[in-house]
């Protein structure tokens, strides 16, 4: 059966709003329920925000916190802001590369790892950094984050 | 919660708050921003509260959890108040000590205190720690006294009377003029006066209006207004409020950072509790003023932070920025008047309402009123946030707050603004801080990042990184931002990589000035800063990566590829020998070495190998043992006999090329006079001495180095085409005129530093003070010299050790001393061989410096000495010893050896050859092309740079070479500079689980002590085969992270059939 894209998203939405400056905010909300922009939910949400889907389209891929794609199990954002790069974030990024086998923006092939780099956390003073579903990591190093991937690996195997 | 409906009701509701507060003895102040959650800070709390409540003390200690303190490199740390006593880096386990110690009983904790560096003091208070004590904290103190979760806790502490004035005591005009007098200016970029901007939007027809907070604080590098929103976000409301009132708008947004979740939770929570409370929405406070305020995120794009690409985010589309004017101010968000500043700006403007403008603008400089908070990040000891008033100086800021850049490392520059910004070299750091100042040294206040760099900086890797951010930033509207920020960037990398030219330089300038003056916004017109500043100041750096395919610092790694390659100055290729031998491939191995090589025994022993300190391995553990697994293969190859067969006879070079005369048979001589052989010249070698080898034979005592290693290896040399003639003095026996007439069409000089330096003590003259030059070089020449029975050896150098080690195997000594002013770790000897020297039961003397030598008849009796101390760096960065008063006392010894230093030995010259020498008498020559003053004749290693390495020595006979044959083929003398890279690739090998444990450097074996007593055999026996295989198994191979090592690896994988 079809799913039921508008009913859904009205229920997610039914706080926020439907005008076309609504735009980021809704999308922020899908983003954070889905993980992602589902592009079948694509017309339903440029309907409610009575902007055209191009229009729409246009937006969410102009913003980097925005994707299409679902995102792993566990995400890895390491920082490449100048403070963290001049203390060597470049290593650490390529060092995940290499671990999980993946380029930053992709996801592993077993959905366990998505791998993302961002400008500037603005954690600067203790960088290198890295943030892991979510949790701030201080002063990482290329082995802490060989480690951290490690860990959540064997975690996952457990369980 | 309390709705404020009257004037009254909010200095009503703080007295109750005052009285409220139940009175504890101490409060600890957890700071808990982004920066301290990350590094525990909430364990911390956790821990704290756990012992405040098993001590039962919550009525005499409160526990507050606040934003940023600012010290984010102490995080996780607290605050004791009321005292100031600051704790960091701290663990759960600290938790009982500080409620306990410091808390109920008021003490401080001595071993969490925090240690002065450069002294032995701890220091608890804020007012005695240098991070704090040189601040100015107004916008950013109430992050220490404030939980951001409680508007309580702003109310109580007075705040919104600000906007209670604005509100009661001032009309709209009148606020805006508050805030012209207070001078302030916005603290988000270029600096514009806040009272103007809001003046211009107050005028403008147009309704509704409204006011925005740029809080996408998008600078790589600046979190000022991360740690306001998240510590003390109600001041920015405030500040938001009073802005709207005066300007007449009726509604307003923060835009935040999508990246900043706790700054946007926190803000919205404070948003939440303003409405609630009366102070947004309608009639605020009870006035006729009606405001309401929104949290836009943002969702990743650099360009938000552009003014009018803000606005277009803001109304929900592509943040694309569009041509000014119209400015904001008349036509902004939906066409209508809007007004922009920044976090830390509208957090300013409670403080100037509550205190008054007077006050304000009497802090600061002439033109840039108040303070100015900086993100002090990057390179140095105490990263943070730092708040100052304007007009302190740089060098304040990074060497007084920040403690300056780590131990050994030189300050380099700071950058300042992010990549609109630019760089202020070290040179500059006594500028004064200011909008002007910074704007005229080619950089600019920007949001108040500032990046400390150091000399382990790479200045054009920054640019890279700078243009490489902005490429991927630039939001595409206009071509010159879009394809010029790509265009640059590429060109960086290229730049990078080794592989650029000169008119890449060229046509990085030209697209620079374009960018600059064509882009649409205010980004692209500042896109090119990164480049242009770095420029400016750096431009030698551009020009090593380019010319001569160097990086000063050390970064750029497909220029380095392996680190050990590129520090040895005569470019051996450690890594790939190193692969060879953890392969077991030994022959190989040795024929990787003697391609570079003509001495590698020899260097295999006495190189004071810069690969290894500059060895990957070491960063985090110890640096692989190179020169002992160099060695093991050379030992090997002599004991296999592969020398004779990879170094043979090289006849097959046709010699029919000029005779070259070579000066001095050490290792710049040997190496020169061996690779102008390889090239087909003649070269004849002069050697004073009746043995070759230069210091090598002389000067380096047999235990360290064996005649017969260095025999062979100059017997090689001598096979490979070289004419040595011994016993031939330059300047005495023959000169350089007449070698002229003989035919001899160049000339290299390399005779070395063989003047010995005196002390310029009392008593130096008599007899039985000798120098250790001349000592040792009797010693190994076999001639007898009577020392002892109680010798004194003074200095730290690798002279000094070889001395006192020759010493005491001389059969008529007892007893050898050693006296060095420093401490040992400043001896410039090799940590081996004091090693070495102490167990053969030399005395080390440390902080001892001899004033005088004591003689009796004019025969020496002792020395006497003054204890030293060491006192403050001097210009080398080293500490200087200083003499204790009184300390004097007496070294009983019949023998004293000076080895204190050496000069170079200019003495094969005479005036006709009319070379030119430098006023401390060395030879003055190109460093990059070896040329004398005179055509012809070049000149290298010690006799040019002092006293220095064999390596050096090498290197420079190596170019010496080079540049000759440059000469004689009558071209110009052009050094030809290559990347760094192996000549071929080998695969790495997978250690085991157990060697990826617990490999560690595998120590050199020694001759027992008592097998060495008073003899001249070898004391290093060399590595065994499994120690040296294993040794090379833990080799990093840092030549397979460039480019070209990865494509390499992966045909190999291919060839051999297994996994790409």
């Amino acid at each position: 059966m079809e799913r039921d894209w508008k009913a859904e998203l009205d229920d997610l939405l039914k706080d926020a709003g439907s005008r076309p400056r609504d735009t980021i905010p809704v999308l922020h909300q899908i983003q954070e329920h889905f993980d992602h922009i589902p592009p079948a939910a694509l017309p339903f949400i440029a309907r409610r925000l009575r902007v055209s889907e191009s229009e729409l389209f246009g937006v969410l891929s102009f913003y980097r916190a925005f994707t299409l794609k679902p995102k792993g199990k566990h995400t890895i954002t390491v920082c490449l802001g100048t403070a963290c790069h001049v203390r060597g974030s470049e290593r650490i990024a390529e060092e995940l590369e290499t671990v999980l086998g993946v380029s930053a923006g992709d996801t592993t092939a077993d959905g366990l790892f998505t791998l993302e780099t961002v400008n500037c956390l603005g954690c600067c003073a203790i960088g290198p950094v890295m943030v892991v579903d979510g949790v701030t990591h201080a002063r990482t190093s290329p082995q802490t984050a060989r480690d951290l991937v490690e860990n959540i690996r064997t975690g996952e195997k457990k369980s | 919660m309390n709705r404020l409906l009257h004037p009254g009701h909010l200095e009503d509701w703080r007295k109750r708050l005052i009285d409220e507060t139940s009175p504890v003895r101490r409060t600890i102040v957890v700071t808990a921003g982004t920066c301290g959650r990350a590094s525990g800070a909430l364990e911390i709390r956790d821990a704290l509260q756990a012992e405040i409540d098993r001590l039962g003390a919550g009525d005499n200690v409160g526990l507050l959890v606040t934003g940023c303190h600012g010290f984010c490199e102490m995080e996780p740390s607290v605050i004791v108040q009321p005292e100031g006593i600051f704790y960091g880096k701290l663990k759960p386990e600290d938790a009982p000590a500080i409620v306990k110690q410091t808390a109920l009983a008021g003490k401080v904790v001595e071993r969490l205190a925090l240690e002065i560096p450069g002294t032995e003091r701890r220091a608890a208070k804020l007012e005695q720690i240098p991070f704090y004590r040189k601040q100015m904290r107004l916008v950013s103190e109430n992050n220490f006294r404030v939980d951001p979760e409680r508007i309580e806790d702003y109310i109580r502490l007075g705040g919104y009377h600000g906007l209670l004035r604005g509100l009661y005591d001032m009309t709209a005009d009148g606020v805006i003029e508050e805030i012209r007098a207070s001078g302030l200016r916005g603290r988000g970029g270029a600096g514009f006066p806040t009272a103007l901007k809001w003046d211009l939007c107050r005028r403008s027809s147009g309704h509704p209006k409204y006011v925005v907070c740029n809080a996408d604080e998008g600078d790589p590098g600046a979190y000022m207004d991360r740690s306001l929103l998240e510590g003390n976000p109600h001041a920015v409301i405030e500040g938001l409020i009073i802005g709207a009132y005066a300007i007449g708008a009726s509604e307003g947004f923060v835009y935040v950072r999508g990246e900043y979740p706790l700054a946007v939770r926190n803000v919205e929570r404070a948003i939440g509790q303003a409405r609630e409370c009366g102070l947004l929405g309608k009639a605020i406070l009870g006035s006729e003023f009606s405001f309401d305020l929104h949290v836009v995120e943002g969702a990743g794009a650099f360009v938000s932070g552009e003014e009018t690409a803000m606005m277009a985010s803001i109304e929900g589309r592509k943040a694309f920025p569009r041509p000014r004017p119209p400015y904001p101010a008349e036509a902004g968000l939906w066409g209508k008047p809007t007004n922009i500043n920044n976090v830390e700006t509208w957090a300013t403007v409670p403080i100037i309402l509550d205190r008054g403008s007077a006050w304000f603008a009497s802090i600061g400089t002439e033109k840039s009123k108040g303070t100015k908070i900086f993100s002090l990040v990057g390179q140095v000891r105490n990263t943070g946030l730092v708040e100052v008033p304007m007009g302190v100086t740089l060098r304040e800021i990074v060497e007084e707050i920040g403690g300056g850049v780590p131990e050994g490392r030189k300050l380099k520059a700071v950058q300042t603004g992010g990549p609109s910004g630019g760089c202020i070299p070290a040179a500059s750091a006594d500028l004064v801080i200011d909008y002007e100042t910074l704007a005229k040294a080619g950089s600019i206040m920007g949001s108040g990042g500032m990046i400390v760099l150091d000399d382990r900086t790479c200045m054009v890797d920054l640019a890279r990184y700078y243009l490489h951010f902005l490429e991927e930033e630039s939001c595409g509207k206009c071509a010159p931002c879009r394809v010029g920020t790509r265009q640059m960037s590429e060109l960086l990398r290229k730049m990078t990589a080794g592989k650029a030219d000169e008119s890449d330089l060229r046509r990085l300038e030209q697209l620079a000035q374009t960018v600059k003056t064509a882009s649409l916004c205010g980004l692209g017109q500042t896109a090119a800063n990164p480049v242009l500043s770095t420029l400016a100041h750096f431009r030698s750096e551009y020009e090593a990566h380019i010319r001569e395919k160097r990086c000063p610092a050390r970064v750029c790694r497909e220029i380095i590829s392996s680190p050990c390659q590129y520090a040895c100055p005569i470019g051996q290729e450690a890594s790939t020998y190193i692969a060879l031998v953890a392969a077991g491939r030994i022959k190989e191995a040795y024929e990787v070495i003697v391609k570079d090589n003509p001495l590698p025994s020899i260097c295999g022993r006495a190189c004071d190998h810069p690969c290894e300190i500059a060895c990957k391995a070491g960063e985090s553990g110890e640096p692989i043992s190179i020169r002992a697994i160099k060695r093991y293969v050379c030992d090997r190859a002599a004991a296999e006999g592969w020398d004779q067969e990879v170094r043979g006879d090289k006849d097959r070079v046709p010699r029919d090329r000029e005779n070259v005369a070579i000066i001095g048979g050490g290792p710049a001589g040997l190496t020169a006079a061996y690779d102008l052989a390889e090239k087909g010249f003649r070269p004849t070698v002069f050697e004073a001495l009746p043995v070759a080898g230069g210091m090598l034979a002389a000067g380096i005592p047999n235990h360290r180095l064996p005649k017969t290693i260095i025999a062979a290896e100059v017997e090689a040399i001598r096979k490979a085409g070289v004419e040595i003639r011994t016993g031939v003095r330059v300047g005495r026996d023959v000169t350089i005129e007449g070698l002229k007439t003989d035919g001899f069409k160049a000339f290299f000089l390399a005779t070395g530093a063989w003047k010995s330096m005196r002390l310029n003590v009392p008593g130096e003259e008599s007899k039985g003070v000798l120098q250790s030059l001349p000592y040792l070089k009797a010693v190994n020449l076999g001639e007898p010299v009577n020392i002892g029975p109680r010798v004194i050896v003074v200095g730290g150098g690798n002279s000094a050790i070889d001395a006192a080690r020759a010493a005491v195997r001389d059969p008529n000594v007892k007893s050898v001393t050693i006296l060095y002013r420093r401490t040992r770790a400043e001896m410039p000897a090799f940590p081996e061989e004091v090693e070495a020297a102490i167990d053969e039961g030399i005395d080390l003397k440390l902080l001892a410096a001899p004033v005088k030598i004591l003689a009796k008849n004019g025969k020496v009796a002792g020395a006497l000495c003054l204890k030293m101390k060491l006192g403050d760096k001097d210009a080398g960065g080293r500490r200087k010893p200083v003499p204790v008063e009184g300390s004097d006392y007496k070294v009983e010894a019949e023998t004293v050896i000076l080895a204190v230093g050496e000069r170079s030995d200019t003495s094969c010259l005479t005036e006709k050859d009319g070379v030119a020498v430098s006023a401390s008498g060395s030879v003055i020559a190109d460093p990059e092309t070896k040329a004398t003053s005179v055509p012809g004749v070049f000149a290298g290693g010690d006799v040019v740079t002092g006293p220095a390495s064999v390596i050096e020595a090498m290197a420079a006979g190596r170019r010496a070479a080079a540049m000759i044959e440059c000469y004689l083929e009558g071209r110009p003398l052009l050094p030809e500079y290559k990347l760094t890279r192996p000549s071929l690739y080998i695969e790495a090998v997978a250690l085991t689980p157990e060697e990826a444990v617990s490999a560690a450097r595998p120590p050199m074996p020694h001759l027992a002590p008592a097998k060495r007593a008073k003899n001249f055999k070898e004391v290093e026996l060399g590595l065994k085969e499994k120690a040296a295989l294993g040794e090379a198994r833990r080799c990093l191979r840092c030549d397979l992270e460039t480019e070209d090592g990865r494509r390499a690896i992966k045909a190999l994988k291919l060839k051999s059939g297994g996994r790409p």
